[in-house]
């Protein structure tokens, strides 16, 4: 079905119309939500909220950009806030274990092994992954569409409301900061 | 010198580890769920309400508030009712209640 009449149809509430972009879109929020989570139970429910929140406010999308580019924004900012929030009760939790009180237990992040990467390679991209994981927000959410998403850096920076040439520079500094990480760790491991 | 250059040639190869990735697949379940999860948020809206006003941080200020409210409002008419003797002969006189001539006129039988 054509975009703009399953919009226009969504728009009227037509449940199959949402079953039709659910079932078209939801692998591209998955994947983009489980590069920037590293997780899949949290990327599966970031998913369902992006899904509620298209239902909720397809009524005021502009259709100036491609359904898919408002999918990406969306996904991305509902992941960007389950991190912040995921950060913040880690933090209470560090402090109430200061404070002796019996807060949840602070458990190590586990490497996190992308479903679609070939098994030789699956190694050294959980090694990757963890750097990728301590980049600033922007060069993490730039060099994840780029590299998990495959998208071009004018896609990019529609996704992120910026110019391709800002998309440039940190996908730069992205690559330059990962290459530290990378080797520390290989120099620490020797 | 060939121990840096080796870390060199792993990093590069862990840069590149990610080309060629496969995008992950989600939940064959999942529109049952956004489902499920719409029709829970739209009936929550009423007990949501209802959590909030009954909330203690909510709840015991609104009676604190009502409480206020009323004893001032007692207090202000109290304050109102105590009439003084000129107030009186203002009042009847306005109403003509100092007229006695009604009790007066006799009915004739």
């Amino acid at each position: 079905m054509d975009e703009q009449f399953l919009i226009e149809k969504l728009r009227q509430g037509d449940e199959a119309a949402f079953r039709e972009i659910v079932e078209t879109w939801k692998n591209l929020v998955y994947n983009t939500a489980l590069g920037i989570l590293q997780n899949a139970e949290d990327a599966e429910d970031v998913t369902q909220e992006v899904f509620v929140q298209v239902f909720e406010s397809i009524k005021t999308f502009k259709a100036e950009s491609k359904l898919s580019t408002w999918l990406y924004r969306i996904t991305v900012s509902k992941a960007l806030d389950h991190l912040r929030r995921k950060k913040r009760k880690k933090r209470f939790a560090y402090i109430q274990s200061l404070f002796g009180a019996g807060g949840e237990t602070i458990i190590e992040k586990p490497d996190f092994n992308h479903p679609g990467i070939a098994l030789d390679n699956k190694e050294r991209a959980a090694i990757l992954f963890k750097a990728i994981d301590r980049l600033p927000e922007n060069q993490k959410i730039a060099f994840t569409l780029h590299k998990v998403e495959g998208l071009s850096y004018q896609e990019i920076s529609d996704v992120m409301k910026t110019s391709v040439s800002s998309v440039e520079s940190l996908m730069h500094r992205a690559k330059n900061n990962l290459k530290k990480l990378l080797l520390d760790h290989y120099q620490n491991k020797e | 010198m060939n121990n840096k250059k080796r870390i060199q040639e792993e990093v590069e190869k862990t840069l590149e580890s990610l080309d060629g990735i496969e995008r992950a697949g989600s939940s064959p379940y999942l529109f049952t769920r956004i489902k499920a999860r719409l029709e829970k948020e739209e009936k929550s809206f009423w007990s949501m309400a209802l959590t909030f006003i009954s909330r203690p941080s909510v709840a015991v200020p609104a009676i604190v508030l009502t409480i206020l409210i009323n004893t001032a409002i007692f207090f202000e008419f109290r304050s109102e009712r105590v009439q003084t003797p000129q107030d009186e002969e203002v009042f009847a006189s306005e109403y003509n209640l100092s007229d006695n001539t009604i009790y007066e006129s006799t009915i004739e039988p």
